[in-house]
């Protein structure tokens, strides 16, 4: 089997596809590409058997076939060449795989097609359609507040809910929480399903924002297709908390500022906090809300003052600024609102105005103050 | 010049098991489990006078007391008892830092009691806790936490001694190196071989020497043989985890030695956290091989772990991850963190939603 490509185009749709590669992989064909060819297209494959990215390109081919590729040198050879024509010959007793560049030949050890897992396909599922715009948004929105607790397997992925024309996506690790939801989708479906954090990660990346995405989903895998690009993942099987059971819907305290101030003021004080809690304390009057923290530990200390619309019951209460900080930093409305209740119940923050397809919706618990 | 006291339970869980069942009163008792794999937490004085220590496998110590008698530890009694003295010693001061449920360090420099004199104060303390518990406890009175801990151990049991600041530096020159608390026995063994024995040989060593030859911990040791140590009583001590580990003569090769060598650890780490009341969600194994290769595994949990059987399995399951056939094992340790008081009195606590 043989065939020709241009390198540059190559490289490209690997750099794609490599992204599931896992990083210590279990077996030694899951560092590999599978290259498919039928009728002078180049199908590419990688997995770690949780997550799968294929792609494909034009190429011209002798014959079709299959083979598995060693994923790491043939990306380090491809970048090291200048853009150029080049053509793979594969001898399909041994595997054996031979590269012609204008410089020269490189060989390669490949393993058998037959070998490389098989990746997950859509069958008679339901699908929707949303735009890549809104997907990445969504993840980016999102994924920063999932959490690592490998014992709360549900909370390590994004809960995503589709109810006919709106998509939710629901992301929190007991502390903090956030709530996206598009409202202008194309389906005739209502489902929900978790995603793994991996998974997502590689979409933000991958996903053209001009581009359709195509999202389908049966009981144990998610397939995302855009362009000629095809992500399966592994859905989290396990059960999603009943996130709207905490959120509150009487937080009579309603604090507004601007964005930009209140996350930079955080970031200046933040630096005064216990580097183990990033507790900072905001002290809310009518007119004026006071940001400190400080670290007995070595006797550091800071306060800041800021200007602010408040609406109700003076208030003192503790949040870790990080949270804060990435919370502010997924919003993009110049002013943002905070509703809040007691210092230990949980605080709302809001953008001040957005989107009218869109909602964002953000919660964090607060820090318990000792004295 | 500060007043602080240091109290310490005599043969604490023995002792409230030999109060309560008369039938234990004056025989060598050990409290911790009696099987094979058992360890024992506490040991009366009948018994350590056959070698029987706490933290030591029930199997050894059985052996070196054939008559000993195991009962099973009952933490929610020792909990009672410990809520009874720390009541006691709030009655004299709030800078009170408890060590674990029958240790504690007080500063009564300023007390409740508008007394002078610490001596009289440890010794009324001594008194009620007799009085309310049954129980005994030694004391230790000096100006710092490290003279007043090293103090109480001097009379024990039910004792106490004094070391007064112009008595301080004589009394250390004599302490030989292994009764310094913070010294362990293998840093004791290293300074022996070095030719120091006492607190005056140390002494004589340099700042930049100690330092040199034992760390950072040199620095500590500098400063407590010069009867230094301005640490304060600190009644919101955050400790970070609580670990046990042992380093074998003979290299471990058999998955079955490590596993009940781990299985041991965990019974210590469990005691422990039992008697600190301090229970943590992260379990780390270390392992370090007879080339010195060190490796550690950690595996975190929802919430903390809590009983000695799921420590045991967590551990296990770490130590066959990660254990190669061919694995030489020279060091093996336990350790828990993420502790659940960790957090407390440092700062706030971070709350959760309820789900």
């Amino acid at each position: 089997m043989k065939f020709s490509v241009s390198s540059a185009d190559l490289l490209k749709q690997l750099q794609i596809a490599a992204g599931s590669i896992a990083q210590n992989t279990v077996l030694p064909i899951l560092e590999d590409f599978l290259f498919t060819i039928s009728n002078n297209k180049l199908q590419i494959a990688a997995t770690d058997l949780e997550t799968s990215i294929t792609t494909e390109l034009d190429v011209k081919a002798d014959s079709n076939g299959a083979i598995a590729v060693p994923a790491k040198i043939l990306l380090e050879t491809l970048k090291a060449l200048p853009q150029q024509p080049i053509t793979f010959n594969i001898d399909e007793t041994n595997f054996g795989i031979e590269i012609t560049s204008s410089y020269g030949k490189y060989r390669l050890a490949g393993e058998s097609g037959k070998d490389f897992p098989k990746i997950p396909e859509p069958d008679a599922v339901d699908t929707v359609g949303l735009p890549g715009k809104v997907l990445t948004q969504g993840i980016n929105k999102t994924l920063f507040a999932t959490s690592t607790d490998e014992l709360r397997t549900a909370m390590t992925g994004v809960y995503f809910q589709v109810d006919f024309d709106k998509l939710t996506m629901v992301a929190t690790d007991a502390h903090k929480l956030v709530k996206y939801t598009y409202s202008n989708l194309s389906s005739d479906v209502a489902t929900s399903f978790i995603v793994p954090k991996k998974a997502l990660n590689l979409l933000k990346g991958a996903v053209p924002e001009a581009e359709d995405v195509k999202l389908a989903f049966n009981k144990a895998n998610a397939f995302f297709t855009f362009g000629n690009t095809h992500l399966v993942c592994r859905l989290i099987d396990a059960k999603y908390p009943d996130y709207n059971a905490v959120i509150p819907v009487d937080n009579p305290n309603l604090l507004s500022l601007p964005r930009v101030d209140f996350q930079n003021s955080l970031k200046r004080i933040a630096i005064y906090a216990n580097k183990t809690t990033n507790q900072v304390v905001l002290n809310i009057n009518d007119g004026s809300l006071t940001v400190s923290a400080q670290d007995l530990d070595f006797s550091n200390e800071a306060t800041e003052q800021l200007a602010c619309t408040y609406e109700g019951e003076p208030l003192v209460i503790g949040f870790n600024a990080k949270f804060l900080i990435e919370m502010l930093g997924v919003i993009t409305s110049d002013e943002v609102k905070m509703e809040l209740s007691t210092p230990t119940r949980a605080g709302i923050l809001l953008p001040n105005e957005e989107p009218d397809e869109e909602r964002i919706l953000m919660l964090v618990m607060p820090v318990m103050l000792s004295n | 010049m500060r007043k602080i006291i240091h109290i310490d339970m005599d043969a604490f869980y023995a002792s409230v098991e030999q109060r309560d069942n008369p039938e234990l009163q004056g025989q060598p008792v050990a409290v911790g489990g009696s099987s094979k794999r058992g360890v024992v937490a506490s040991a009366s004085y009948e018994a350590r006078r056959f070698g029987v220590r706490s933290a030591m496998p029930s199997v050894t110590a059985q052996r070196l007391c054939p008559q000993i008698i195991f009962v099973k530890s009952r933490f929610e009694v020792y909990r009672e008892v410990s809520n009874q003295i720390r009541d006691i010693f709030f009655s004299y001061t709030d800078l009170v830092e408890p060590l674990s449920l029958d240790e504690a360090y007080l500063d009564v420099t300023e007390n409740k009691k508008n007394l002078k004199s610490a001596i009289l104060i440890a010794r009324q303390i001594r008194k009620e806790i007799e009085d309310q518990t049954q129980l005994t406890a030694s004391a230790g009175v000096s100006f710092n936490k490290f003279l007043a801990k090293v103090a109480s151990d001097i009379n024990k049991p039910n004792g106490m001694k004094v070391i007064l600041p112009e008595e301080a530096e004589a009394f250390l020159e004599e302490l030989p190196v292994e009764k310094f608390h913070g010294i362990g026995k293998v840093t004791a063994g290293k300074m022996k071989r070095m030719g120091l024995h006492k607190g005056k040989d140390l002494k004589k060593m340099s700042e930049l020497e100690l330092v040199r030859r034992f760390g950072k911990a040199g620095l500590h040791y500098y400063k407590i043989v010069r009867a230094q140590d301005e640490r304060p009583v600190n009644p919101n001590r955050i400790r970070k985890s609580i670990g046990a580990e042992r380093t074998y003569s003979k290299d471990l090769t058999r998955l079955e030695d490590m596993k009940e060598k781990v299985e041991y650890l965990c019974e210590v780490v469990y005691n422990y956290m039992e008697k600190k009341d301090n229970f943590g969600r992260t379990l780390t194994l270390k392992i370090k091989n007879s080339d010195f290769k060190v490796i550690t595994r950690s595996r975190t949990f929802g919430g903390e772990i809590r009983r000695l059987a799921d420590l045991e399995q967590a551990a296990l399951q770490l130590l066959e991850e990660n254990i190669q056939p061919d694995h030489r094992i020279r060091l093996l340790g336990i350790a828990v963190s993420n502790l659940s008081k960790e957090q407390i009195g440092g700062g706030g606590i971070q709350l959760e939603f309820d789900f």
